[in-house]
């Protein structure tokens, strides 16, 4: 089984504004510096706005003709697979004319489900695998999750992983540090609530180690319906509760909350998540699918981020389990 | 699978982003690590430096074998070459002046006795002063550099190292007429051509032309790109050329950068064609100049030898 896991790696980090990473050239560059680094898969980022050339189909069709020439151009540069597609319907949308949709809001719930198709398919249309939603707004907004609402977000992403699953892709949740969700039990019952057959979760394992999870143990209790990864490092946890606070995408993780902390997010091996063990873990478990490794909001240059990673799963997580390449 | 033919080495420019501004990898164990890593993680095997890095490598690590040992742990087999940083001065250090060859020669000497450990190979050097301060260059000053290199040459062999000459497009010997004499003038047993593919081009020299006519000499590789030919006269340009040329702000680029008029993939052919094996250097010094940054440009470069240069000669 081990052969079947595919490593890949995200495109998030590069676009740091509207001006970033909006030149056919800049991402030409960073798919290069991607290959150069031994990843040939990436995972998208579903974007809104004229300046993200690969973040929405109209664009793409813009400025590469279509899904089948971007798929060209991206193995001319060495990158021969798109493994996922991210998709967080509390991020406003120029295209489709809101200011963030909850999915714990049943009215919200067609709108985000012909959001979530237009990215699904393109996804599919590249080749992809798995749409990987962000299943809750952040807790700040949302407040602490009830079954009434949980109900809601599950019928939610029944119909989203209903709708790719037509288009032969999975749907991952992709549970992050400010979620409302916050823990186990509600991860546990979320997961009674979604269909197993076409909605899984994506563990991302610096994320869920700032909510104070042990992915390890998360993943040994989740495994079956596990069927994503993001591989990232976490550099502190968020010990005094600041998910709680308002705005915390600012006050929190920006501004690093009361510790002033840093950087939350890390290169992997240079913080608290046990890679190798999670890997272990994995092989033993016989996990098949993607591992997307990410820089989020790593510092400056975008590269060595990237180069760091890269050697650590060489040198470090493909030395010490024999994991294939590919 | 066949042995590979060439070895990747990368000439280290670097400069780092740190909360104190920009600091070179040799100032913490830290961060030399990283450094290491990363240009580990692109497929490059050994590491060029300045020879003014010995002292901090043995300050970081105690001596210079431990600083081997932690490089090895991380992918990289050694310090290949040492580029010796001379501060050319007709009063102490000028090849063409032949009363300084015995400072020259002796500095050379201390370098070569105390580098041992690393795995050094190529001892590199600019075999000439800043061309303002040679010319007129004359047959007799291209004759004194000859006899200086000669002689550093047979002493670095005797450490098991080639001295090799990097023909910057400011130094004294820079001309097509001038690279030959020198070439005919040195021992071709001491004396070696380090090939700096955008600074022959930036002098009006084609590097495959150069390197099909000395591949018996050439013994190291700098590969970089350019995009100018120096057609006003910027080599002579006072106190330094490089950083304050008009015909740019930025002389030099990796490898597949667009608009570069260096042909790697004929020098690539030309390489092979010649049955070069051995180690070939990648070097982008100044890649920060108008906002780059280092680990784009070596990443962008070793895309440019796994997707292009590998499939033409590996």
């Amino acid at each position: 089984m081990n052969g079947q896991i595919k490593w890949a790696y995200g495109v998030n980090q590069w676009k740091a504004g509207f001006t970033s990473f909006a030149r056919l050239e800049e991402i030409e560059r960073a798919l290069k510096v991607t290959a150069a680094c031994g990843f040939d898969a990436v995972e998208l980022n579903a974007g809104s706005g004229r300046w993200d050339p690969i973040g929405r189909p109209e664009n793409i069709a813009i400025n590469f003709g279509s899904a089948a020439h971007f798929r060209l151009k991206l193995a001319e540069l060495g990158i021969h697979r798109v493994s996922s597609t991210f998709f967080d319907p509390t991020v406003m949308s120029f295209e489709e004319l809101h200011f963030g949709l909850m999915s714990t809001q049943p009215a919200d719930r067609d709108r985000i489900v012909a959001q979530a198709r237009i990215h699904a398919g393109m996804l599919a249309e590249v080749g992809g695998d798995v749409l990987v939603v962000r299943p809750f707004p952040s807790f700040w907004k949302e407040g602490a999750l009830d079954e009434t609402r949980m109900a809601a977000a599950a019928a939610c992403w029944n119909a989203v992983g209903a709708m790719a699953a037509s288009l032969g892709l999975k749907t991952a949740l992709h549970v992050d540090a400010l979620s409302a969700l916050r823990t186990a039990d509600e991860l546990d019952r979320l997961l009674q609530l979604c269909d197993s057959d076409n909605v899984g979760l994506a563990i991302d394992t610096a994320e869920l180690t700032i909510a104070g999870h042990d992915v390890v143990a998360l993943y040994r209790r989740f495994h079956e319906r596990v069927l994503h990864f993001h591989f990232k490092d976490a550099l502190a946890v968020d010990t005094l509760g600041e998910y709680r606070l308002p705005n915390a995408e600012r006050a929190m993780i920006a501004a690093g909350g009361e510790r002033e902390v840093q950087r939350w997010f890390g290169e992997m091996g240079s913080g608290l998540v046990d890679f190798p063990a999670l890997l272990a873990a994995m092989r033993e478990l016989g996990y098949a699918g993607w591992i997307v490794v990410e820089s989020d909001k790593g510092p400056e240059p975008i590269a060595s981020g990237m180069m760091l990673n890269a050697w650590y799963r060489r040198h470090v997580l493909e030395r010490a389990g024999d994991l294939s390449l590919r | 699978m066949t042995t590979p033919k060439l070895r990747w080495a990368y000439m280290d420019h670097w400069r780092i982003d740190t909360p104190q501004g920009q600091l070179s990898q040799y100032t913490s164990v830290k961060r030399f690590d990283a450094f290491l890593k990363q240009i580990s993680a692109l497929g490059f095997e050994a590491i060029e430096t300045f020879d003014f890095h010995l002292g901090p490598l043995r300050e970081l690590f105690g001596s210079l074998e431990n600083a081997r040992a932690f490089m090895q742990e991380r992918g990289i087999d050694r310090v290949l070459s040492l580029f010796h940083a001379v501060m050319y001065d007709e009063r102490q250090s000028a090849p063409h002046v032949r009363a300084t060859h015995d400072h020259i020669f002796n500095y050379a000497q201390h370098i070569m006795r105390s580098s041992a450990g690393l795995g050094v190979q190529n001892f590199i050097v600019m075999p000439a002063g800043l061309y303002y301060d040679v010319e007129p260059v004359t047959d007799d000053k291209l004759r004194a550099c000859a006899e200086l290199w000669n002689r550093v040459g047979k002493m670095t062999l005797d450490h098991g190292v080639k001295t090799c000459c990097h023909h910057e497009f400011f130094c004294g010997i820079r001309s097509a007429e001038q690279l030959r004499k020198f070439y005919e003038w040195t021992d071709p047993r001491y004396v070696f051509l380090c090939l700096d593919t955008a600074q022959h081009v930036i002098a009006g020299v084609d590097p495959v032309d150069l390197y099909l006519e000395l591949h018996e000499r050439c013994a190291a590789f700098h590969m970089k790109d350019t995009k100018h030919v120096d057609l006003v006269g910027d080599y002579r340009r006072k106190p330094d050329a490089e950083v304050m040329a008009t015909t740019t702000p930025r002389w030099f680029h990796e490898m597949g950068t667009p608009g570069g008029l260096v042909d790697f993939p004929a020098l690539m052919a030309a390489m092979k064609e010649c049955g070069f094996e051995g180690w070939v250097g990648v070097e982008h010094d100044k890649a920060d100049v108008g906002g780059g940054n280092y680990p784009e440009s070596t990443a962008l470069a070793a895309w440019y030898i796994q997707h292009v240069l590998k499939k033409i000669y590996a």
